[in-house]
């Protein structure tokens, strides 16, 4: 179910992939939806949605506004929308969205906030 | 979906700086900046922009390129394409319409065997051009001969060409006279 909605929905607006051999060590910064099937380390930080497919290996700090993690992330991600972790994905690192969905075989360590208006506040 | 697996894309609002590495074919809309390694082709489009330094296997370039670029196969620079920095390939394509600023370094270029025989066929024409300056012959084996000079000394092949339409308007002004001494 899960797998279909991925292939169609996000692929038509996604313009970039960052294809499974490919290894980033830096800052990427956009726009548009960002698919990461390789190794990216640094800083990610987009307006649209961020796809870590299941070969995908981050080490970066993480500012979206979707994010959906069937890969791997070592690193803090921040969405102001959604943060997804699929099933056999392993993330540590704190996430902080309003919105957060971890899925049955996700693997994760960290804090998770969800109410950023609060904190925010406090 | 196929399109997906082994291709990355850097879609046009995305910036990557720092260094990018990788072993697929490389698409880029967008920016990146830094350094770009490749194991195979990287293709900038007309959107893209690379402040970087680059190594791949072949690299084609339609956007825009700043940096050197060392490839171990090819280097084109399509109609739309504009690059500024040094170009190490074997293979350089450049094509009309293309601007490019740099160096183009193709490896060894086997260029001492052609000088040298240049250098001997130059000294083998002039003597057969100067005897020859007041005879008829002279004209056909002009032609070839300055070409060859004009690459390296300008001004001694522009002097010798001149000298041989003398004759011509020697004869003329012969004729002139001839007609004069008639009436």
């Amino acid at each position: 179910m899960a797998g279909i909605e991925k292939a169609s929905a996000p692929r038509s607006g996604a313009h970039t992939v960052i294809g499974s051999s490919i290894v980033i060590d830096g800052e990427i910064s956009g726009d548009e939806d960002l698919v990461i099937q390789g190794t990216v380390k640094g800083r990610i930080s987009l307006k649209e949605s961020l796809y870590v497919e299941s070969s995908g290996v981050i080490e970066a700090d993480i500012e979206t506004a979707n994010v959906e993690v069937s890969g791997q992330v070592t690193g803090n991600i921040a969405a102001s929308d959604k943060v997804e972790l699929k099933a056999d994905c392993k993330v540590v690192g704190d996430i902080r969205a309003p919105r957060i969905l971890i899925a049955d075989g996700a693997v994760f360590k960290g804090n998770v906030d969800m109410d950023v208006k609060a904190t925010k506040g406090k | 979906m196929a399109t997906l697996d082994g291709s990355t894309i850097i879609g046009e609002s995305i910036l990557i700086s720092g260094s990018l590495a990788g072993d697929e074919d490389l698409t880029v809309r967008g920016r990146v900046e830094g350094t770009l390694t490749l194991t195979r082709t990287l293709v900038v489009e007309p959107t893209g922009m690379v402040k970087a330094e680059v190594q791949v296997k072949n690299c084609v370039i339609a956007g825009v390129v700043v940096g050197n670029v060392t490839a171990s196969e090819s280097v084109e620079i399509t109609r739309e394409g504009r690059m500024v920095g040094d170009i190490a390939a074997p293979r350089v394509i450049i094509v009309d319409g293309a601007s490019f600023r740099g160096r183009i370094d193709m490896g060894e270029v086997d260029v001492g065997g052609e000088r040298s025989a240049r250098e001997e066929g130059r000294p083998m024409a002039r003597p057969v051009a100067r005897p020859s300056l007041p005879s008829r012959p002279a004209p056909a084996v002009k032609p070839a001969e300055p070409r060859k000079v004009e690459e390296k000394s300008a001004a001694p092949a522009l002097a010798r060409p001149a000298v041989p339409p003398a004759p011509v308007a020697m004869g003329s002004v012969k004729r002139k006279v001839l007609v004069k001494t008639k009436k």
